[in-house]
């Protein structure tokens, strides 16, 4: 049966335009603007859903995204929220969380054994006996979560935008609609936001039988569109509070993140459901559920129904339910004094039990809805219904009014203080940060005529914060009958009365969970998993908290709330990462690689050739070759993404002398000495060279994936020190090419006038020259081979230099050869690398590097560190290691555990197979007794098997 | 030994743009200037001029530049009669036809604009100058302009660029993308054109999220030909 109205004054919806259909297979009709919830109630659908935990039925609650009892998929995405999702034509859609369909989901048998399953029992059950804990585990995952993860969805670009404004409004209520006014009078740039398809918060749909209510928002709005410096956004909410006032506004196609002078909360309140038995039931929804049923969607919520109330705004609801047509069989008021809205709905048939309350909603007999409600009077004091007189009122629908809570959610992160007012029994704000303002409901304000006011008030502090002068506003505080009741909540024998729909949370559970001694909010909410659902606690914290506060006979202030965090509702990943931004460094030769077969690798931020792959090769084969070419002839590498740093000055080398290990005040020019770089617990982070080009110019080329927070650091030492010197960062600017190999000085002498013979240009030293035309610093270095020269050059210069040396070298057999054959030949040469032969708490002693630290310098970063770790017995140490001749069993892995029965003495950190020594070779940590030089120790491969390593000493090549 | 064998030929004796990894495309036509490969038109003057004024992106890293920096950089500047801006995170044009940079107080950046000559002048200095220390450029350069160009920046970068936020003379360093990178707006033929400047190993990954985004706006790719018309 129908449930559509006539035409609402206001309504969201275009009726000349028709939508259709499925849910779980049957067919409807809808009207552009409904959203699913609204289509399917339209049509007489009550159960819509299927609660997480015990498979109840369920329908609407909020109708406002404040509880999730109606998640469907469409088959592509899953957990669309149902409530807020507009209908689209020819949607196919079925409930989540359902075995067999929504009507008769077999899982429903589980409500009938809820008492075998409270909350909690899974801390407890399970874990004994062991053995049977594997499968328990599969069951509890087929249990767990709601929709199913598809994992075929398309990636489509959500994108994450930058906006900024003087004034962000966080609510298009009365109160932020008014707030907006007045700045954006003032001149000021001002964007508000809010979650609902259209602005107007209540003022839309609280009317209360009246419908000026619905002109009196038309006006309000009709002035806002007047503004152009008011930007209105809505169906999209503000997520979440971050310094500097940064808020991020989550919209269907992506996420624009808020730059605000000043922002103005006007975010409303939550209605709370009074807790009674089968308060869950379809057709028992919140009063404001009911109204935005009527007035946005033009949907009757019940034929015949009654209202539960502990404030005024029941009343309202009940008026607004006989304007829809419904025929309201009571009003049932927990409170002992009744409205005075009372006697209006008296004089129009209804009749109102003051001081009584809904014992218990009475189910249909195929539990899909209601059929009655058992009203008794209810003692305040106790908080507990008088049961010796059972009133039975037969209705088909139940709406529910017994009070708000704050949506205080970004007050709450940024740090706002809150305090209880009883005067509203409800959470307001107290100190607020400076440039943030609170309005409307979230702060205490009800009456519409003073939210308005709180509105304008709130701006004229805003406009007072940004230096413009404004008037003060004086806002009445709340007089009347107060908004929430402070303990809406009807034990009941058996239970089912629920404070959490999410998570099929009961009273019970509480009262359980404070037993056990989890009697603290937060522990509280972590055993009964009250508001860890997907609506975060908005119908239910605050219940929770009456709760608690009076199950310890505490105030409700004694109790707190939890800790609000980002995002204000579940937000898609997809949101979060954006276009997803990968940034990376490409040197100039990268095409060059590219069109020579080369397979990159990331390291830092860097595309590095790791190998370069002819037809019919291997990664290995590849890797063995470039290694060979080295080895017997030569081979160059494209060291361009080396970090390149230049200190310049008079304290240059002082700052060096600081900032390494080592000592620099006596280098001499041309010279080239290690450097390395540790933090201040004594950690190493990276190592390199320093080349001394002039007495107040040194050169520091470091390692790739260091490079930028080398830099940093440098910059942040000199900030403290304030030495004579500049730093410059030519990473990007000077390219970098490696020549090594027996035949590198031959290659390298027909493109240089630079004398390059041992004698002129020993190992360790720096000459600038010209290579092939270009100007270079040439450093001698012996890091993959004995005979090796380090070409630093301008960056766009380097593939100029780059082919001389592959024609100089052709006759050579001169190969290219990547940053994995590099690994390899480092490795037989038995240099340890930062990074990747350390980690996040090597220290120099356990890679053996005493030999470049200077302990007698006045200061150097780490050194203190180091002294106390010197005078403490080593834990491990890197030695290198060889594998038998001629292995032929299971590869061992870097990381992989080298093991001495069960017990853990360390780790493989480089292994490789050299086929120029013909040998497994790596190095590993392993505890000071496995170091010494014929020590043999076991690897356990990823397989499981044990591979026998035996220390041996360095470089590999000389064994 | 195996034989290397190239895909297709590269020419390395040429300086070529370090955004050029990003335009390939059998329409880019190729120019050197100021010793540099560049792409001087991706696709004909009509599509490229309906780009400019929705979002055109074009590569200018050719334009010569030099960088130095220290405590006696503005005195430096000052003894080679070069107009620098007097307060820091500014700009100004020096010889009708040059930029001059201001990166914080003691750090300048200098691109000569077609027909500019400062830097090619002041390269030529190798002399070492007590507290001013030479800062070797290699930056990926780009002009945007059109009406779209703050949507795309939007995206980019978390800062406001709008002309009320931007002043016209102001310098942002920044990051665009999730990386480092200058920022300035200047008039080209009457029309706003914001400029960006990068670490040239970033230029072909900048080069590719602007076109990505700037295609999506409706616009693309524009030579440096086009530019200057």
């Amino acid at each position: 049966m129908s449930l559509r109205t006539t035409k609402q004054n206001g309504e969201w919806l275009d009726r000349t335009k028709k939508i259709n259909f499925t849910f779980e297979g049957e067919a409807f009709i809808a009207f552009e603007g409904d959203t699913i919830s609204s289509a399917l109630w339209a049509a007489g659908q009550k159960v819509l859903g299927r609660s997480f935990k015990y498979h109840r039925a369920r329908g609407v609650l909020s109708l406002a995204n404040h509880d999730v009892n109606i998640l469907v998929t469409d088959g592509m995405d899953t957990n669309m929220r149902a409530d807020i999702v507009l209908v689209k034509d020819g949607m196919v859609l079925n409930a989540v969380n359902t075995v067999g369909g929504v009507k008769k989901d077999k899982n429903s048998f589980i409500d009938s054994i809820s008492p075998l399953l409270p909350v909690g029992f899974y801390y407890k059950a399970f874990h004994t006996p062991r053995r049977f804990f594997p499968f328990w585990e599969k069951v509890i995952r087929k249990a767990s979560g709601l929709g199913i993860v598809n994992f075929d969805y398309p990636r489509i670009l959500k994108r994450k935008l930058h906006t900024h404004c003087d004034v962000l409004v966080i609510g298009a209520g009365p109160s932020g609609l008014t707030a907006a006014l007045v700045a954006a009078e003032a001149g000021l740039e001002v964007t508000i936001v809010d979650e609902n398809q259209q602005a107007g918060g209540s003022l839309g749909y609280n009317r209360g039988g009246n419908v000026a209510t619905a002109s009196q928002l038309t006006d309000l709005l009709a002035k806002v569109a007047g503004y152009s410096n008011i930007t209105m956004i809505t169906g999209a909410y503000a997520a979440g509070y971050y310094p500097d006032h940064l808020i991020p506004i989550v919209a269907a196609n992506g996420i624009t993140k808020v730059r605000a002078k000043t922002v103005i909360v006007a975010s409303g309140a939550f209605e709370q459901p009074p807790v009674f038995r089968y308060n869950d039931l379809p057709g028992v929804m919140l009063g404001s559920a009911a109204q935005r049923l009527i007035y946005r969607y033009g949907v009757k919520p019940f034929n015949n129904g009654v209202v539960v109330t502990a404030n005024d705004y029941g009343y309202r609801v009940a008026l607004d339910l006989l304007v829809a047509g419904t025929k309201v069989v009571a009003v049932v008021d927990l409170r002992a004094e009744a409205s005075s809205m009372a006697a209006e709905l008296t004089k129009r048939g209804v009749k109102v039990y003051p001081g009584h309350c809904v014992y218990e909603a009475l189910a249909s007999s195929d539990k899909s809805g209601v059929r009655g409600a058992i009203i008794c009077a209810y003692d305040e004091q106790k908080n507990v219904a008088i049961t010796t007189k059972k009133i039975t009122l037969e209705c088909d629908g139940i709406a529910m009014s017994a009070g708000w809570a704050p949506a205080g959610a970004l007050l709450y992160q940024a740090g706002t203080a809150m305090q209880f007012d009883y005067a509203v029994q409800q959470f307001v704000p107290n100190r607020i940060p400076d440039g943030i303002f609170a309005a409307g409901k979230v702060n205490g304000i009800f009456e519409l005529e003073q939210r308005i006011n709180d509105g304008r008030r709130a701006a004229n502090e805003a406009l007072r914060y940004l230096g413009l002068s404004a008037p003060e506003v004086v806002v009445e505080k709340h007089v009347g009958a107060c908004p929430s009741h402070p303990y809406p909540m009807v034990p009941h024998d058996k239970g089912k009365n629920f404070v959490d729909f999410d998570e099929d949370i009961q009273i019970k559970d509480f009262v359980n969970a404070a037993k056990e001694g989890f009697d603290n909010i937060e522990l509280m909410k972590r055993f009964t998993t009250v508001g860890m659902g997907p609506s975060q606690g908005k119908h239910s914290n605050m219940n929770a908290i009456r709760i608690l506060a009076k199950i310890r006979n505490l105030p409700v202030e004694k109790i707190g709330t939890t800790t609000s965090r980002p995002f204000f509702h579940p937000t898609p990943i997809g949101h979060l990462g954006g276009r997803g931004f990968h940034s990376h460094r490409l040197t100039s030769l990268h095409q060059w690689h590219a069109d020579h077969g080369a397979v990159f690798t990331d390291i830092g931020a860097w595309k590095r050739a790791a190998y370069y792959l002819t037809a019919g090769q291997t990664k290995e084969d590849a890797i063995q070759t470039e290694a060979m070419a080295v080895r017997q002839t030569a081979g160059i590498i494209d060291g361009s993404s080396f970090g390149k740093i230049e200190v310049h000055g008079p304290d240059a080398a002082e700052f060096l002398e600081r900032f390494f290990t080592g000592v620099y005040t006596t280098q001499k020019v041309g010279s080239c000495r290690y450097v390395m770089l540790l933090d201040e617990s004594g950690v190493i982070v990276d190592d390199g060279i320093a080349s001394r080009l002039a007495d107040d110019l040194f050169y520091l080329s470091v390692g790739t994936s260091n490079a930028a927070a080398v830099y940093r650091e440098m910059q942040r030492s000199q900030q403290m020190w304030q030495l004579d010197l500049g730093l410059v960062n030519v990473t990007g600017a000077f390219g970098a090419i490696n020549i090594a190999g027996p035949a590198a000085r031959e290659i390298l002498a027909t493109l240089t006038d630079l004398d390059l013979s041992y004698e002129s240009f020993p190992i360790s030293s720096v000459r600038e020259s010209f290579v092939a035309g270009v100007e270079a610093r040439l450093i001698r270095v012996a890091f993959v081979s004995d005979v090796g020269y380090e070409l630093h050059i301008p960056m766009v210069q380097v593939p100029q230099v780059w082919q001389a040396l592959l024609d100089a070298g052709k006759k050579h057999g001169v190969r290219p050869f990547g940053s994995d054959t590099q690994r390899l030949l480092r490795l037989e040469m038995g240099h340890a690398m930062p990074g990747v032969d350390t980690d996040g708490l090597t220290n120099p002693f356990e890679i053996g590097a005493e030999w470049a630290l200077k302990m007698t310098k006045a200061y150097f970063i780490g050194q203190r560190s180091l002294q106390i770790l010197a005078k403490k017995p080593l834990r491990k140490r890197l030695v290198a290691f060889v594998l038998a001749e001629n292995f032929k069993g299971e590869m061992p892995m870097d990381c992989n555990l080298v093991l001495e029965g069960r017990e853990i003495l360390g780790r493989v950190t480089s292994i490789g197979y050299s086929k120029f020594i013909n040998r497994c070779i790596g190095l590993a940590f392993v505890t000071p007794a496995k170091t010494a030089i014929g020590a043999q120790f076991q690897i356990r491969t990823d397989n499981g098997s044990s591979v026998t390593a035996t220390v041996v000493k360095t470089p590999f090549l000389k064994n | 030994m195996q034989a290397l064998t190239p895909n297709k030929a590269v020419k390395l004796d040429a300086k070529i743009s370090p955004a050029a990894p990003a335009q390939s495309g059998a329409n880019v036509k190729w120019a050197v200037m100021n010793d540099m490969q560049i792409a001087t038109a991706f696709a004909s003057a009509e599509v490229e001029q309906a780009r400019q004024k929705v979002l055109g992106v074009t590569d200018v890293s050719c334009f010569p530049r030099y960088g130095f920096k220290g405590p006696q950089a503005a005195q430096w500047a000052a003894d080679h009669e070069l107009a620098i801006p007097s307060s820091p995170n500014s700009w100004t044009l020096s010889d009708q036809k040059s930029l001059v940079l201001r990166l914080g107080g003691s750090e300048f950046l200098l691109e000569d604009q077609i027909g500019g000559i400062v830097c090619e002048k002041l390269s030529s200095i190798s002399a070492r100058v007590a507290g001013v220390y030479k800062v070797p450029r290699a930056d990926a350069a780009f002009i945007l302009n059109g009406s779209a160009a703050l949507n795309l920046f939007a995206e980019l970068c978390s800062l406001d660029l709008r002309p009320s936020a931007l002043l016209a003379n102001d310098v942002i360093m920044t990051q665009l993308a999730g990386i480092s990178a200058i920022v300035i707006r200047q008039t080209h033929n009457g029309e706003p054109v914001y400029r960006i400047w990068c670490d040239g190993t970033y230029g072909a990954y900048m080069w590719e999220t602007l076109i990505e985004i700037a295609v999506e706006l409706g616009g693309g790719a524009v030579g440096l030909a086009s530019y200057q018309q």
